[in-house]
């Protein structure tokens, strides 16, 4: 790690004001990426603004068909959250599938948005449920939130701070674990929304992106047979030495209709 | 709870980087992002201007020392003659880099940031030249070449057996079965990641290391080789040590450098590695491509067998490397009586880390090599794999069984342990399982392995253990082996108790203590030995102990010692029945013996039979049921030996499912360095483990027991992946090599189903 800048921030607005006023300072927002990103000196900020306790950024409510978490929500106090459990019981049941319990204790929902590692599970709820990301400046809609690797619509300075998801009918969550890193060789969120069916898929591609193909195909039937002919561009999917893009395709499908299965209550 | 648990749990273990010296400083280590290329130039200026920085040391200075000549083991005589091609290594590299991740420079400073920050200064110009990683395409002609002390890329090349005999007995075999394997190479990657503080004494110009070891003597004499600075000028200290597995037997480059950096500041140097440097530069385990081949005649019974090995060792010799063709040759006929057998071993040099001694080096590969071949041999045949086996064992009246190639196996129980095994296992009850299995769209595999490996034996001239008697009546055991989570002081301190009949709390182990490390032979833990080794001793320095008081006892009594019987920590008269206790033997000062002794291979064997469940849709395999049973002689402590157990066939799983050192073959390029993409196994791999003991007490030592730390690996490489091959054999999968992956898995039921239709 290069020597920087340890700054623990009393409010939003005094982070806000510290990103401001230091061009190459960094949220640190439980940090499951930044730390080792930092360790192995792959990143150089000159501060990092510690968010985590900002009580502002904290909070998990249900109103009004409406289910809102703070950004710095650990993953644990989502997966285990009795709100979250009975709003979206989804969206605890990935959260508690991201990385281990060491993770799950300081990562943050904020923090995996603000990444958008192209791997990871929340964006996967996220851009499936069409939730809004709020930041200290505005709103954001999932649908622009997500701009491929790594890459999200956050300007220079803008901070996370919570996510509301309007609670859908249905929604399910299957994921197949990079039997290295744990996290998602390919993950499917479906989700049933009023304004239609939602099919969001991460790991397998760039970045998380929607099924649109699948979207129409399950509007039309839920069966899983629905997806037999949902077309899928594999040249578009990644390839490494783990998988093929052939093998991530397969599992897109594959881990489709698993979360189809769930959604309609088979295992 | 073993007597070193209530430490570890708890945190208060000392390992290698926990140990610091006054005034010491810290190094880092300039490494190379090339797999092959000259180096032109390194500019190191500025780093030595960087605030902080002592000292830099790069390849000139290693040459300059004469550390360059690494000790190597493959001291085998090399078919027509030839001799091993050893190349020299200098600690830091001089004049060109071999593989990515080999050190080039080391900066010294006072903080171990700021010697990181300076070596980001150093400047190095590169000429690149092409690699070659894979070690067939080294060996091939017109291959990029490493050394110029080694044409070809070839080290040794050596053969074990009979060719003539086996060719002859192919000629008249009514069947075939040829199956290539490769045992993939994997960073062994024990849990306390490598380190070593070196302090140089100019008095008299020692060195003192604190280093994670398996062992003084044996890590000594290579450091020794390699720096020429005689053995009795280096003592070395370790407490506790996170894992081994063979890792830590080599005197690495880098403590040779530390070595050059403490004399040359005179402050002791310290330097402790990342993840990521161990995965790159701790030596690597496995590599080898064995093509086999097993002649049977008409009724399954084996006639020859012949196997073809290249063993990739990296870019230069490890000093661990015999095992590759030591071990796999003593061992080669597995259980079976195999009347011919040759092998063949081409020993490659690749622009990779260099390959050493890893939980059983090369017993597993063989083990894997000849248990894949049985197992396809029954499949092409149409006979159960167990009845196969059964029908070729050595048979109890065999033994000992002097073996083709030359060991003499001393005594195993086989039909007895397959028999236990496939009771253990429900191997009639498969069928139905299978069909369950089928019933929820899995398909489902069985794989069995009966394996046997030598253990025990080891290079030193001998085992020695020190007994020190004090007035208390408790006794200190000094050996020079070294546990790395073995648990010695529990097993020996149990051993030395039993055999003097006092309780275990009365007898304490100190491994390699200072004050007894140059006196002490012996050898270090490794090869599965210490138990064959240092425990049988321990038992023998215990009945010397026993006889030597007597004498002293019968003075104190004033009777002969034959009229003295001892029981339970005192000798009693038998006239008088008047009593002395050991502790009052010590009276005066403490009362010592040394016990010793030179024990040749025990031969540890098992049968183990794993099932697993693939999923088709995503390839993915899971372990459904696991079963061992192991002859590994007298057991000593159960608890004990269950966990090498469970240790072994875990780490033999991860290998098979998951874990692979993976080089970009055009780059050179380490694709793996990282957990992100080294896949280890995790604890849900393997949920339960059924196992049992099949004991046959071994003659080679007073105690009986034979070696067990390898015996899961080498048991659960090949059940595991006869499990896979079983399963996917109704597909029309010919055949896959490890990591089965779920990928890999995956894309060969796809490749078959389109074959079929």
């Amino acid at each position: 790690m290069y020597a920087l800048n340890y700054v623990k921030a009393r409010s939003l607005e005094e982070a806000a004001r510290m990103l401001a006023s230091h061009p190459e300072a960094k949220v640190l927002a439980g940090g499951m990426t930044l730390v080792p990103t930092l360790k192995q000196r792959l990143a150089r900020p000159s501060h990092l603004v510690d968010i985590l306790q900002l009580a502002e950024l904290r909070g998990i409510a249900a109103k009004g068909g409406r289910l809102s978490i703070g950004a710095a929500s650990r993953h644990d106090d989502v997966a285990t959250s009795v709100v979250v459990k009975k709003a979206i019981p989804a969206l605890a049941e990935l959260a508690g599938l991201i990385g281990d319990p060491q993770v799950r204790n300081m990562g943050t929902i904020g923090g995996s948005l603000a990444n958008n590692d192209p791997a990871a599970d929340y964006p996967a709820a996220v851009l499936g449920l069409g939730a809004t990301v709020f930041t200290n400046r505005r709103e954001i809609a999932a649908d622009e939130f997500f701009q491929g690797l790594f890459a999200t619509a956050l300007e220079e300075g803008e901070i996370i701070t919570r996510v509301v998801f309007a609670v859908p009918k249905r929604a399910a969550y299957a994921k197949f674990h990079h039997p290295a890193s744990g996290y998602a060789m390919a993950g499917v969120f479906i989700a049933l929304t009023r304004d239609g069916v939602r099919v969001a898929v991460t790991g397998a591609g760039p970045g998380v992106f929607r099924w649109k193909a699948a979207e129409s195909a399950l509007s039309k039937s839920l069966e899983p047979s629905a997806l037999e002919g949902a077309a899928l561009d594999a040249s578009e999917l990644n390839q490494d030495i783990h998988a093929s893009r052939d093998y991530r395709a397969n599992l897109v499908r594959v881990m489709a209709k698993r979360a189809l299965a769930k959604l309609s209550g088979k295992k | 709870m073993r007597v070193e648990d209530p430490r570890l749990v708890t945190g208060a273990g000392r390992f290698a980087a926990d140990w610091n010296l006054p005034g010491q400083l810290h190094a880092h280590f300039v490494r190379s992002d090339r797999a092959h290329a000259e180096i032109v130039s390194l500019e190191t200026g500025a780093a030595r201007k960087h605030p902080g920085v002592r000292a830099i040391f790069t390849g000139a200075d290693a040459v300059r020392a004469g550390y360059t000549k690494p000790m190597h083991t493959l001291a085998f005589p090399g078919k027509g003659g030839m001799q091993t091609r050893a190349p020299e290594r200098p600690a830091l590299a001089h004049g060109k880099v071999r593989f990515v991740g080999e050190a080039l420079a080391m900066v010294v400073a006072d903080t171990a940031a700021a010697a990181q920050d300076a070596a980001e200064l150093i400047e190095v110009q590169y000429r690149e030249l092409a690699p070659v990683i894979a070690p067939e395409q080294a060996l091939a002609s017109g291959a990029p070449q490493l050394h110029e002390s080694v044409p070809g890329n070839l080290s040794l090349e050596a053969e074990a057996g009979d060719a003539a005999a086996v060719e002859a007995a192919f000629a008249r075999a009514a069947h075939v079965t040829r199956l290539k394997v490769e045992v993939t190479r994997v960073a062994p990657n024990p849990m306390e990641p490598r380190a070593c503080l070196v302090a140089h004494e100019p008095q008299d110009d020692s060195y003192t290391f604190h280093v994670c070891m398996q062992g003084v003597t044996t890590l000594r004499r290579q450091m020794s080789v390699y720096t020429g600075v005689a053995e009795d000028r280096m003592r070395f200290v370790a407490h506790d040590v996170g894992g081994g597995f063979g890792q830590r037997t080599p005197a690495y480059p880098e403590y040779c450098a530390l070595m050059l950096a403490a004399k040359d500041t005179g402050r002791p140097v310290k330097w402790v590695s990342t993840r990521s440097e161990g995965i790159a530069c701790d030596t690597h385990g496995r590599a080898n491509i064995i093509d086999g081949a097993l002649a049977l005649d008409r009724d399954g019974r084996f006639l020859g067998m012949r196997l073809d090995w290249v063993n990739d060792m990296g870019s230069y010799l490890s000093p661990a490397s015999q095992g590759h063709v030591r071990n796999t040759s003593t061992c080669m006929t597995g259980v079976y009586r195999i009347p011919a057998l040759y092998a063949s071993y081409r020993v490659a040099l690749t622009n990779t880390n260099p390959v050493s001694a890893y939980r059983g080096a090369g017993r597993p590969d063989v083990a894997y090599a000849i248990e894949r071949l049985v197992s396809r041999a029954a499949a092409e045949l149409g006979i159960d794999t167990a009845e196969l086996r059964r029908r070729n064992f050595i048979p109890p009246e065999a033994f000992p069984y002097k073996t083709p190639t030359g060991s003499t196996y001393e005594y195993a129980d086989l039909p007895g342990v397959l028999e236990k095994a496939l009771k253990l296992a429900d191997w009639r009850g498969y069928p139905k399982r299978r069909a369950r299995s089928e019933k929820t769209g899995k398909l489902r595999g069985i794989g069995i392995a009966t394996v046997i490996e030598n253990t025990g034996a080891g290079q030193a001239a001998k085992d020695e253990v020190e007994l020190e008697l004090d007035a208390r009546g408790h006794v200190t055991v000094h050996t020079v082996s070294k546990s790395q989570g073995h648990g010695h002081e529990t097993t020996l301190a149990m051993i030395v108790a039993d055999a003097l009949g006092i309780p275990r709390e009365r007898v304490a182990v100190r491994q390699c203590g200072e004050d007894r490390q140059h006196r002490l032979q012996g050898n270090h833990t490794g090869g599965s030995r210490s138990t064959v080794g240092a425990g049988s001793v321990c038992h023998i320095a215990a009945r010397k102990l026993i006889e030597h008081c007597r004498g002293l006892a019968a003075l104190e009594l004033g009777v002969e010692p034959s009229q003295v019987d001892y029981a339970k920590g005192a000798f009693r008269s038998r006239e008088s029945k008047r009593a002395v206790k050991l502790g009052e033997l010590a009276g005066t000062g403490p009362v010592s013996v040394v016990g010793e002794g030179k024990f040749g291979s025990t031969f540890p064997n098992g049968c183990h039979i794993a099932e697993v469940e693939i999923d088709p849709g995503t390839g993915a395999a899971q372990i459904a049921s696991y079963c061992a049973v192991d002859d590994i002689g007298t057991v000593i402590n159960h608890a004990i030996v269950e966990g090498q157990l469970h240790g072994g066939v875990v780490m033999g799983a991860g290998q098979i499912f998951g874990e692979h050192v993976v080089y970009d073959l055009e780059s050179g390029q380490l694709m793996t360095g990282s957990f992100m993409d080294y896949c280890m196994p995790r604890a849900g791999m393997v949920r339960a483990i059924r196992g049992a003991e099949h004991p046959t007490p071994s003659k080679v030592s007073p105690l009986g027991v034979k070696g067990v730390g390898e015996s899961g690996c080498t048991g659960s490489l090949p059940a595991l992946a006869n499990a896979v091959a079983d399963a996917l054999r109704p597909l029309g999968v010919a055949h896959l090599d490890m990591p089965l992956t779920p990928a890999k898995i995956w894309h060969a039921v796809r490749d078959a189903r389109k074959g079929g239709n």
